[in-house]
């Protein structure tokens, strides 16, 4: 099995979303228009680059809890500005994303990635590998969102569309639930048969 | 009778299955299954006295640094953090060696942060709430609600990684699928 990672691996091959399963909760709760996914993925992107970059400069010689912190710490202050820039952007959006867009701050990315993964790369790949991830949970974010507004609501970006048949529960939190298990279930078959394709049939391709 | 209405309760205001709060945390825990009650007992733990800074936090902030609220929630977070590894040093060196690479993930997350915003913005919906008791017992709700939801995950954890189900939907998906079943029960409950 090809164990070599690549700078890609985020977005397709190692997904934060659909294989690791984290940052989950806004996909669940605020993924459900593409309003909300706009506002999400700008704040994840901004607080998340500039959170791991930053924190990339803290010296490895802290104890690993002392760097936990500091990791959490410059995340709520790169919040600040973020928040600030969010509310002249997406005046509305943020008010119904309400304590997700703060949350976006604690992400799985920034508190256990860091250490288990972007830092042990060189600066170069570790800044590709890290934009892969992020454009990872923005794509998925983004599927999610459109497929969860045209099927609950009947609407693409707000305007309406013509469709017959609505499951309004694709809007509320089991329905992203849901919804997620489903497009986490398809995205392991896609990964499963494409590898499978890749070693020319091997059949110990595993699944996670 | 009264036992059931209150797990009733905790299941219909609970922030995995309504909010999908910790949902990450709980996926990233049930890789282990032993660890899952753990980390349940640990986050438990961290909103009960995460809760009770939050209270002196949002009490002490003025109107204009609300901006502020997560960097020092988050401090505050760190500081618990710190006198948990501490205590758990003094307690056994032989689990605080083998937890302390996990605990932060306990510490730093949307069920902890969730927990306290949740519990500042009902505060500031109902005065009455802005005590330091309703605090702690939100807190307390809320890691005991994280705990329920791990039971009700590892009660079903060997099916829905059973060879029974689809390669491609065993484990995680499943999983995800389940809690969404789960929380859809919930809704109707409320």
């Amino acid at each position: 099995m090809n164990k070599r990672t690549s700078v890609f691996d985020g977005l397709i091959g190692n997904n934060t979303v659909l294989s690791s399963l984290m940052v989950i909760s806004p996909v669940i709760m605020c993924g459900d228009t593409l309003k909300n996914a706009m506002a999400i993925i700008y704040a994840f992107s901004a607080i998340t680059f500039i959170s791991v970059i930053a924190g990339s400069f803290v010296p490895r010689k802290l104890p690993y809890a002392v760097r936990i912190i500091i990791y959490t710490i410059i995340s709520s202050l790169v919040f600040i500005p973020v928040k600030f820039a969010a509310q002249q952007f997406f005046p509305q959006v943020i008010n119904r994303i309400g304590i997700y867009f703060m949350l976006l701050a604690v992400n799985s990315l920034i508190i256990v990635q860091t250490e288990a993964k972007f830092y042990r790369m060189k600066r170069g790949k570790m800044i590709f590998s890290l934009i892969f991830y992020i454009f990872g949970f923005d794509a998925v974010i983004l599927i999610v969102s459109f497929l969860r507004e045209l099927i609950a609501h009947g609407t693409i970006y707000d305007r309406v569309v013509d469709i017959d048949t609505l499951i309004s529960g694709f809007g509320l939190p089991f329905g992203g639930f849901i919804f997620l298990g489903l497009m986490c279930g398809l995205y392991r078959k896609i990964r499963s048969v494409s590898r499978h394709e890749n070693t020319g049939g091997d059949s110990n391709v595993s699944d996670d | 009778m009264f036992l059931m209405t209150e797990i009733i309760v905790l299941l219909t205001s609970n922030l995995i299955l309504t909010q999908a709060l910790g949902t990450s945390t709980l996926f990233i825990a049930a890789g282990n299954r032993k660890n899952l009650l753990g980390t349940a007992f640990t986050i438990t733990l961290f909103t009960m006295a995460g809760s009770a800074a939050a209270y002196f936090i949002s009490n002490a902030l003025p109107g204009s640094a609300k901006d502020f609220i997560l960097l020092f929630y988050a401090l505050s977070v760190g500081i618990l953090y710190i006198l948990f590894l501490i205590v758990l040093y003094f307690f056994n060196k032989k689990v605080f060696r083998n937890a302390k690479k996990y605990i932060h993930l306990s510490a730093f997350n949307c069920a902890v942060m969730g927990t306290l915003f949740t519990i500042t913005n009902k505060a500031e919906e109902n005065p009455q709430l802005n005590n330091i008791g309703s605090f702690i017992i939100a807190g307390i709700e809320a890691g005991i609600g994280f705990i329920l939801v791990s039971l009700i995950l590892m009660s079903a954890y060997k099916r829905l990684n059973s060879k029974d189900v689809p390669s491609a939907f065993r484990g995680f998906p499943a999983m995800l699928i389940y809690l969404g079943i789960i929380s859809m029960a919930i809704y109707a409950l409320t």
